[in-house]
């Protein structure tokens, strides 16, 4: 950090505009930065920390992870909270839900909006852009402002206490429409001529060729929903109601909801488990993260 | 528009069919639930009793009557309205600053490294985080009252137990957990602004500060409205974090911090299944956003935000 910035760089300078002294100040800003990250930080690193310590330990102030050098705050660490979550809480069948429906509600997602999407990209026919339109305004619709009638509706069809009643509605996302029939027009028409000659059907050509091509914005809409789905909680909750249904976040809140002896080193655990998941899938797929969340609508 | 017909114009039946899978779901899960929430809003259903018709009456007595019902909506309205505007106030200026600041960074690695850790906690389920922070604010043996301790600012402060707190705490939560977010979207808009511009500015020899204020916020200004309007419409419908973080479900000492999702809870399905009293919430709610948004449309100027 002591030699000047490299020529790579030279955007970065010309955008402060420009006195060279300033890298004193682009080095405290760093180490200031550092900082905030690692306070931005802790409640993780803690819930971390917490998932692998007896119950007594957990609410020990000042933390115990900082009460002396690792070998000794470390040597308290066990997996007895996970196995408590297993045997006690049955978290391992939540998971199993969770990512169950989870991939599920991924999966119907990515195909009925990608058909759609091939519709509105490639195919012409009466009151398109009228169909088009009304879903891109449906995007706008806060959903949870009618939970209460959603759930009637859930309750009419027979999806209460059922997971198709978490996973259906999700796969109609007006967002994913959007984001595929962008990708679909740019694709290169000589692609798609090729397959009318060969004499590929609609259908065929949606699924040999426009789905392999359209892997990034498949990849993208598929985390925007990973999150959504993984994450819900006031829709699971209404609309489960045996335990042998419930996702992690509803296990998770269940086992808040004991009014004795609340077992936090097991929902710190469990909760620990929700959180790894999602982050990761995120250190594995960051650039597909970014693209889905910043291409759109948040939720 | 040509290019398309290139693949032959003889294809509704295939269109049709091709949306018809997104379509029905759109229907049945979007459009008729409004419907049948607003049809059922003018009713009294409570239960499995669909009740009956009693015309605008849910709505009259949430807005007009003077009966405890509407005070609590009232109190609904203005709580949930609060901690919106924290939540902007807060954030979206923070978020501005860190992605102008990280956007300066000269190097790569080191700003994903920071972009990843303020981005972070919104991956994490809400019910984890009002967890986590329920135990951070304990009285007594929370990390927030021990640093307070540490640093000889009084350490006993009763954060969830103390009603003028409530909003604040969930404002500060909401800070942790969104702020990252709103600066990513702001770091990708930050970066395709073209460097020439900056390059003309400082030829005329404008200040950092004229820069910033006559340059790089009319730029950012289509992405400000986009994170204002999508952040107002999500903060409206908060639940998950106020449910959790205050002890048994109460939304705060007294129920201070019950927001309008929560108060449609409370009625639709936790005390006695007012279906048609929680639907007519549910429109006014709805309501608001509509309104809401449209007035930000307006106040950031309507038409300039093409690209979004």
């Amino acid at each position: 950090m002591k030699s000047e910035p490299t020529p790579t760089t030279q955007t970065s300078e010309n955008i402060t505009p420009g006195r060279p002294g300033m890298s004193w100040l682009r080095k405290v800003g760093i180490a200031l930065l550092t900082v905030l990250a690692l306070v931005y930080l802790y409640p993780l690193l803690w819930m971390f920390d917490s998932s692998f310590r007896p119950a007594i330990e957990i609410f020990q102030v000042p933390p115990k992870l900082f009460t002396g050098p690792p070998w000794e705050t470390l040597s308290s660490y066990s997996l007895s909270s996970f196995m408590a979550a297993l045997t006690k809480w049955d978290v391992g069948w939540s998971f199993f839900i969770s990512i169950m429906v989870t991939l599920s509600g991924i999966v119907l997602t990515l195909l009925v909006c990608s058909l759609c999407a091939y519709a509105f990209a490639f195919l012409e026919f009466p009151g398109k852009q009228a169909a088009f339109m009304t879903i891109l305004g449906s995007m706008m619709l806060p959903l949870m402002t009618m939970i209460v009638p959603y759930y009637k509706v859930l309750s009419t069809i027979g999806l209460t206490n059922n997971l198709l009643g978490i996973i259906l509605p999700y796969s109609a996302s007006a967002f994913g429409v959007f984001l595929l029939r962008q990708y679909y027009i740019k694709i290169p028409k000589a692609l798609l001529e090729s397959a009318q000659i060969d004499g590929c059907r609609h259908l065929r050509t949606w699924w040999h060729i426009i789905l392999p091509t359209s892997k990034p914005a498949l990849a993208a809409l598929a985390i925007v929903q990973f999150r959504l789905i993984w994450n819900d909680f006031l829709v699971p909750m209404i609309v489960l109601r045996d335990e042998s249904l419930f996702t992690l976040p509803i296990k998770i809140q269940l086992m808040d909801s004991q009014n004795f002896s609340k077992p936090y080193d097991v929902i710190i655990a469990s909760g620990f488990i929700t959180a790894l998941i999602p982050l990761v899938f995120f250190l594995f797929f960051q650039r597909q993260f970014i693209e889905g969340l910043t291409g759109g609508l948040k939720e | 528009m040509s290019k398309m017909q290139s693949l032959g114009s003889n294809n509704t039946l295939t269109g049709y069919a091709f949306i018809a899978p997104f379509a029905i779901l759109l229907l049945v899960f979007n459009f008729y639930v409004f419907f049948s929430g607003f049809l059922t809003s003018l009713s009294d259903a409570q239960g499995i009793n669909t009740g009956s018709f009693i015309g605008f009456q849910n709505f009259v007595d949430l807005l007009y009557a003077d009966s405890a019902a509407s005070a609590d909506f009232w109190q609904a309205v203005r709580t949930t309205l609060v901690y919106t505007l924290g939540c902007l106030l807060t954030q979206v200026p923070a978020a501005f600053i860190l992605a102008f600041v990280l956007n300066h960074i000269p190097f790569p690695r080191l700003k994903v490294v920071f972009r990843t850790a303020f981005f972070v906690p919104v991956l994490i389920n809400t019910v984890v985080i009002a967890l986590l922070f329920r135990m951070f604010f304990n009285t007594d043996n929370g990390i927030i009252n021990w640093l307070m301790g540490m640093v000889g600012l009084p350490n006993s402060t009763e954060w969830l137990l103390d009603s003028s707190y409530a909003i604040p705490l969930l404002v500060v939560v909401s800070f942790w957990q969104w702020t990252g977010f709103h600066m990513v979207y702001f770091l990708s808009q930050l970066q395709t602004i073209d460097p020439s511009i900056y390059e003309a500015a400082k030829i005329d020899g404008a200040s950092p500060l004229t820069v910033i204020f006559r340059i790089t916020l009319p730029i950012m200004r289509p992405a400000i409205t986009f994170v204002v309007i999508t952040s107002t419409i999500g903060c409206i419908q908060m639940f998950d974090l106020v449910f959790i973080l205050f002890p048994n479900a109460q939304y705060g000492p007294g129920g201070v911090a019950k927001t309008l999702i929560a108060y449609i809870y409370d009625q639709g399905f936790s005390q006695q299944f007012r279906i048609g009293f929680a639907s007519a919430i549910g429109w006014l709610t709805f309501m608001l956003i509509v309104g809401l948004s449209f007035i930000q449309l307006k106040f950031f100027g309507l038409g300039q935000h093409d690209e979004i």
